[in-house]
């Protein structure tokens, strides 16, 4: 290879220069953003609202961070989303991984349960039909609903399922069938041990959509103790009325100083709270991202 | 005739009843996985009919008045039929036109960039914004392009302009909508392209150095010709969502100014459904009359496919 690196001819020497400030111009059109973000959370308030931070925190301050450990709301809204996302995406790879598993098997009705689930891709009932079948369930303003909604993700299954047919050899079954395994034995001592790229991509997927979603909280949450973390911020970040100078803010922050100084906090705090919201997602990012490429591809390519 | 049925009907019992023996446990692992397939998307379709009926929780669902097509005739003669389905056309294919371009290019020249862990060190930096919510997608857009504090308009003034409020302007709404998605999800959406790159035979690369051919030229003779399939897929995929709505971010971004523009199906549904209104059975019509659309059209978008290129989904 190195050879040939050597005879790069001149194009090629353009080629890349070329395609080195194209690259360089993307990074920081997606990295800037992010940056700011972080250093306009630990600076003042002042220097927030004036504009003047561009490129490194000025007068530098927890004040914001302070502030949202200290709202009730977002820490509420921090413990359930935390609840609903451990607790709903181990049900969910369990539950996929066993379905999975099944599916890369022949049985009979295979292709019957295959359409069963298919389907549901192309088809659904719709948000208000599964509002109020929901409803009639007794499942709103529940935890349970929080937890089980979305437990399946068809996509993710079929996923799973092309990755354990691709990549667990058949001859493992048929080996421990002759040591006197069932499919019960097979697949919790020899699929799962398997299976850790799939299993920490399906995490991070099923993980990831909970901790974002605030949609399912808005339309099924009506007790502020049970709502969402993404519900809470998105009264204080992503909306009209947190906005402007709007009564919104003083029910959020009560009665801690004058309008003034409440407007001029809430912003700095806005940036901390979108910090705090993003670092579960950011360690789950930084600690799966090996497995990515090589989980997402087997699965996806070959399907 | 009646005897070969019912030999038949025997016959089939005991092939289940051996398949029940075989099988059991497969299907035992399978039913958790069926049964909330079932709760939260088959029972949903039951409750459907509602589109149909005049919807009054006391009655019930099937205790409630039949109307027939009258919610459908409702929508279809109302001022936001044509809004409606114009906004989330529209959305989806400016969308398109910017969203499904762009990671074909970068997957292109990432394969192409020098150094591994430069290459790695860009992998990692643009699969980041695909994880970040909406919430903060939205949140981030508020702060950034606020008019009093926005660093944008800091930027505009500076520049000798006027601050402007672009959040409740509706010009700037899908200029925002899809920037934002690009913006998030074009990095992330390189990985497939980027693993049929990489899974190209090295010797076909070797072979046209020797025959003294540029990077581009085996950017277009080699990396395109083997991204096709994929690339037909997907957009397969795309063209079928054509009408679907991305509900979240656009009720997010949604303000009274640009609502003539960020007024789509799912947001007008969520509005007039639950949020300000409860119009169940008219917004269910809504909802099933798109659903419907979108199953056609993406099984039509699939069979053409088949047709032509012999490249399908199912």
């Amino acid at each position: 290879m190195d050879a040939l690196a050597v005879k790069r001819t001149r194009k090629d020497v353009i080629f890349d220069i070329i395609n080195m400030i194209v690259w360089v111009v993307v990074l920081l059109l997606i990295l800037y953003p992010l940056w700011l973000i972080l250093i306009a959370s630990v600076s003042s308030a002042e220097a927030v609202i004036g504009g003047k931070v561009f490129i490194w925190p000025i007068d530098f301050s927890w004040v914001g961070y302070e502030a949202v450990f200290e709202h009730q709301e977002l820490l509420n809204g921090f413990v359930n989303s935390f609840i609903y996302t451990v607790s709903g995406t181990a049900l969910s790879v369990i539950v996929t991984m066993m379905a999975a598993y099944a599916l890369s098997r022949k049985f009979a009705g295979k292709k019957l349960i295959n359409l069963y689930f298919i389907f549901t891709m192309f088809f659904t009932g719709g948000l208000i039909p599964q509002f109020i079948v929901n409803r009639e369930l007794g499942l709103y303003n529940t935890m349970t609903i929080m937890i089980l909604i979305n437990c399946v993700s068809i996509w993710n299954l079929m996923i799973a399922r092309t990755f354990i047919q691709t990549s667990v050899p058949n001859e493992l079954y048929e080996a421990a069938v002759m040591d006197g395994a069932n499919h019960f034995t097979y697949f919790f001592r020899v699929i799962l041990p398997l299976s850790g790229t799939i299993i920490a991509v399906l995490c991070v997927y099923y993980g990831v959509a909970r901790w974002n979603d605030y949609f399912t909280g808005l339309v099924y949450i009506r007790d502020k103790a049970l709502l969402p973390l993404q519900t809470v911020l998105r009264q204080l970040v992503a909306n009209v009325k947190a906005m402007g100078q709007s009564d919104a803010l003083f029910e959020f922050f009560g009665d801690s100083g004058t309008r003034a100084e409440i407007v001029r906090k809430a912003e700095v705090v806005k940036y901390c709270a979108i910090v705090v919201s993003s670092v579960p997602v950011i360690l789950l990012y930084i600690f799966m991202q090996r497995f990515f490429v090589k989980g997402v591809t087997i699965g996806s390519l070959k399907g | 005739m009646e005897a070969n049925l019912s030999v038949k009907i025997v016959g089939f019992f005991k092939k289940a009843g051996n398949a029940a023996r075989r099988d059991w446990q497969l299907y035992a692992l399978l039913l958790p996985a069926i049964i909330m397939v079932f709760i939260f998307c088959y029972l949903p379709m039951y409750g459907i009919q509602i589109a149909f009926r005049d919807f009054k929780a006391v009655q019930g669902i099937t205790g409630s008045a039949w109307v027939g097509w009258k919610n459908f005739k409702d929508f279809i003669d109302s001022y936001y039929f044509v809004r409606l389905l114009s906004n989330t056309f529209l959305l989806n294919l400016f969308g398109l036109l910017w969203s499904f371009p762009i990671p074909i290019v970068f997957a292109i020249l990432l394969n192409q960039m020098r150094g591994k862990r430069l290459k790695r060190f860009t992998q990692t930096a643009i699969y980041a914004p695909h994880f970040i919510s909406p919430v903060v997608m939205a949140g981030m857009l508020f702060l950034f392009l606020s008019p009093n504090s926005g660093l944008v308009n800091k930027l505009i003034e500076a520049l000798g302009g006027q601050a402007r409020n672009f959040m409740l302007e509706e010009g700037a709404f899908r200029t925002l909508f899809v920037g934002t998605e690009v913006w998030q999800h074009a990095g992330w959406n390189t990985i497939l392209y980027i693993a049929t790159l990489t899974a190209i035979d090295p010797g076909l690369y070797e072979a046209a150095t020797m025959d003294g051919a540029t990077k581009f030229q085996k950017i277009l003779y080699i990396d395109l010709p083997h991204l096709i399939p994929v690339i037909v897929m997907l957009l397969i995929l795309n063209c079928g969502a054509l009408l679907t709505s991305n509900t979240d971010k656009a009720y997010l971004m949604q303000t009274p100014g640009n609502i003539p523009k960020s007024d789509i199906i799912g947001v007008y549904v969520y509005r007039m459904g639950l949020a300000e209104s409860a119009q169940f059975s008219y917004t269910a019509a809504i909802g099933l009359f798109t659903n419907v659309i979108n199953f056609v059209t993406i099984v039509t978008v699939n069979w053409v496919s088949r047709r032509l290129s012999n490249i399908g989904l199912f």
